[in-house]
């Protein structure tokens, strides 16, 4: 194979990848253009705030969707979640920590719940799921006796309206958002060098140096920028930490562990993977174990958001999720996504509503456009890989 | 190649080995014997109890009744990771790898290294995999493309190369070059070849005769789930087609 074929290899695998970060950074840049205050450092924490538990939906549900399944359920279960967590600290009068902790309590027992259904006794997640989207909506009724609870106040209000800020001083901006940012710019540097390094070592192919301090310098810019709008806004939003540190460890899960590359066997091909000694059953169960109790994370972030539990929170987020994946170049037959794709179809669609509301489009005009960037993203998928069949 | 000597234990016997599918004989008292730097061919009409006897030998399915020894020992082949534990690898028809991962992926798969930390260690399974394929003289652009991109051919090139990792001694192929072109069929003989001089045992399934007699060292012929004549690589066409089809 000759240097153009390697070359047109390498942009034919990453075309759905880089095409959608292409898309993203066309969309901002629309809005950007239409609109003076869409990347004011104020919007841009709004979007941070308010997209956030869709994102952390997203990553649990882009696993679930390489293993070939889906989650219906995820809306309700962030609304159960929301509900016993104020059930406990609203009606009980229990401290912060102690509602969290139901939460995730809840959420990690939905997923055993479904996990159990999916995986142990065969019933397709679709099913099981849409069973749950049912059932936990009903729960949530329950415990919150058809009324809505609030407030939650104080630190479990923070969560996800609190901001880390101040602690260096800094005039007109925070300087600790400033060193935080610094320090993420600084560990993924490094961490893209050494893993080139390592490469190098095993004589893996690697993209050219000035390639490479290219992406690294787009990169440092980008982050270091939207740090420095944060940072003149209102300082570091604590669920941009939490998201971060999701984002990152989920990666490494997804694409670094065993567990993640059994997840992609499993969605790839069941059977090749079960012959090869993958436990099918457990990477089902798991993977819906996970997809609860992160569903569960955003329950938190969405009660604390909203300073309470409402009965229909929560509800249509599986879909927003669902999109984000798609939209991120998840396969529907499973094998195929990642967590950054994940992420940025979520950020599309967050940009879209977000830019959309400040322009002033009513709500239904919206959704008829939410969707027909749904479909063209998973068209454009389609089409890319009857293209890849051709070629080969 | 060397004739098995009688006196050598062989790596994998069969003694009277039955399996019934309700009331279908799928295999009745069939005895199978493989050596080292052999490869055995089975051949049969369809529905001759072949895959059947593949899959009892990779583990997939139990027997009913008979005897497996491995090394002289009789043994318990439970399940597809019991019988790699023994030492038997599988490649089955169209199952045998994941599309969607790359090469040195699948080779690997189920079967992970792992670096200090417990994550993946790709570069070790990568130098690994390129050793691999050079042995087996595998033409691949690279251990990074995902299996999608391959031909038919070097998909099935990529999962003979996957059961030698963790060293097994004898491999089992069923049907390797049944969907394959002319070519790439050679090419598949070929990486065969390399496994019989590796020195390990091979179980070679197929239907056809002139795939077989150019690769194998014996020919077993199998007919409704009986042994049905052993032949030596030499033997004419209508023979061994006399012994699958019961014209004799």
């Amino acid at each position: 194979m000759n240097a153009i074929a390697s070359v047109r290899d390498a942009l034919t695998r990453n075309m759905r990848q880089s095409g959608i970060l292409i898309a993203f950074v066309a969309i901002v840049v629309l809005f950007a253009a239409l609109n003076d205050s869409f990347l004011s450092p104020g919007n841009l924490t709004n979007l941070v705030l308010q997209y956030s538990y869709i994102l952390i939906l997203a990553i649990g549900m882009v696993m679930v969707i390489i293993a070939g399944q889906i989650d219906l359920s995820v809306g309700s279960v962030v609304a159960l979640s929301g509900a016993v967590s104020a059930a406990v600290v609203i009606r009980e009068g229990m401290p912060w920590w102690a509602g969290v902790a139901a939460a995730l309590l809840v959420g990690l027992l939905v997923g055993i719940w479904q996990g159990f259904w999916v995986a142990y006794v065969g019933i397709p997640g679709f099913i099981v799921t849409l069973a749950g989207m049912l059932l936990f909506r009903g729960l949530t009724f329950l415990v919150l006796d058809n009324r809505s609870l609030s407030p939650f106040g104080g630190t479990y209000y923070d969560i996800a309206n609190g901001f880390l800020n101040g602690w260096l001083g800094g005039y007109g901006y925070d300087v600790f958002t400033l060193v935080i940012f610094g320090i993420a710019v600084v560990g993924y540097a490094v961490s893209q060098w050494r893993s080139r390094q390592g490469k190098i070592a095993y004589q893996q192919s690697v993209e050219s140096l000035p390639m490479f301090a290219l992406k690294l310098v787009v990169v440092a810019a980008v982050v270091m920028w939207f740090g420095y709008q944060l940072s003149t806004s209102r300082g570091l939003p604590v669920v941009l930490i939490i998201l971060a540190v999701l984002i990152i460890a989920y990666t490494l899960v997804t694409q670094k562990s065993v567990f993640g590359r059994h997840i992609y066997a499993v969605g790839g091909n069941r059977h090749a993977a079960e012959l090869s000694g993958v436990s099918v059953r457990k990477i089902n169960f798991w993977v819906f174990v996970n997809m609860g109790v992160l569903a569960s994370v955003a329950g938190v972030v969405f009660s604390s958001r909203m300073n309470g539990a409402q009965p229909s929170a929560g509800e249509m987020f599986e879909l927003d999720a669902i999109a984000a994946c798609f939209i991120g170049g998840a396969s529907t037959t499973g094998g195929i996504g990642r967590v950054g794709g994940a992420m940025i179809g979520g950020l599309i669609m967050a940009v879209m509503s977000n830019g959309m509301q400040l322009m002033g489009v009513p709500q239904s005009m919206q959704q008829v456009i939410k969707g027909l960037v749904l479909l063209l993203a998973v068209a454009f998928d389609i089409w890319n890989k009857k293209r890849a069949a051709v070629a080969r | 190649m060397m004739p098995p000597a009688p006196h050598r234990t062989p790596l994998l016997a069969l003694h009277e080995v039955s399996k019934y599918f309700g009331a279908v004989e799928a295999l009745v008292g069939v005895d199978l014997e493989v050596h080292a730097h052999e490869v055995v061919a089975l051949v049969g009409d369809n529905g001759a109890g072949k895959s059947t006897l593949a899959q009892v030998v990779a583990g997939v399915l139990s027997t009913d009744a008979g005897q497996i020894e491995i090394d002289g020992e009789p043994v318990t082949l439970g399940s597809a990771s019991a019988a790699n534990r023994l030492g038997v690898a599988s490649v089955f028809q169209d199952l045998a790898v994941c599309e969607n991962l790359d090469v040195t992926a699948n080779l690997f798969l189920g079967r992970e290294l792992r670096n200090r930390v417990g994550l993946l260690h790709e570069g070790e399974m990568e130098v690994q995999t390129r050793e691999l394929l050079e042995r087996l003289t595998v033409r691949i652009p690279s251990v990074r493309t995902t299996l999608r991109q391959l031909s038919a051919g070097q998909r099935q090139a990529v999962a003979i190369a996957r059961t030698l990792i963790g060293n097994p001694r004898i491999v089992v192929l069923d049907e390797p070059t049944a969907a394959l072109s002319v070519a790439q069929t050679g090419e598949v003989l070929t990486h065969i070849q390399r496994l019989r001089e590796m020195g390990l045992g091979v179980i070679l399934i197929s239907h056809n005769l002139n795939d077989v007699r150019a690769v194998a060292d014996r020919i077993e012929v199998l007919r409704h789930g009986r042994n049905n004549g052993s032949f030596p690589a030499t033997a004419s066409h209508e023979s061994i087609l006399a012994a699958i089809t019961g014209a004799a």
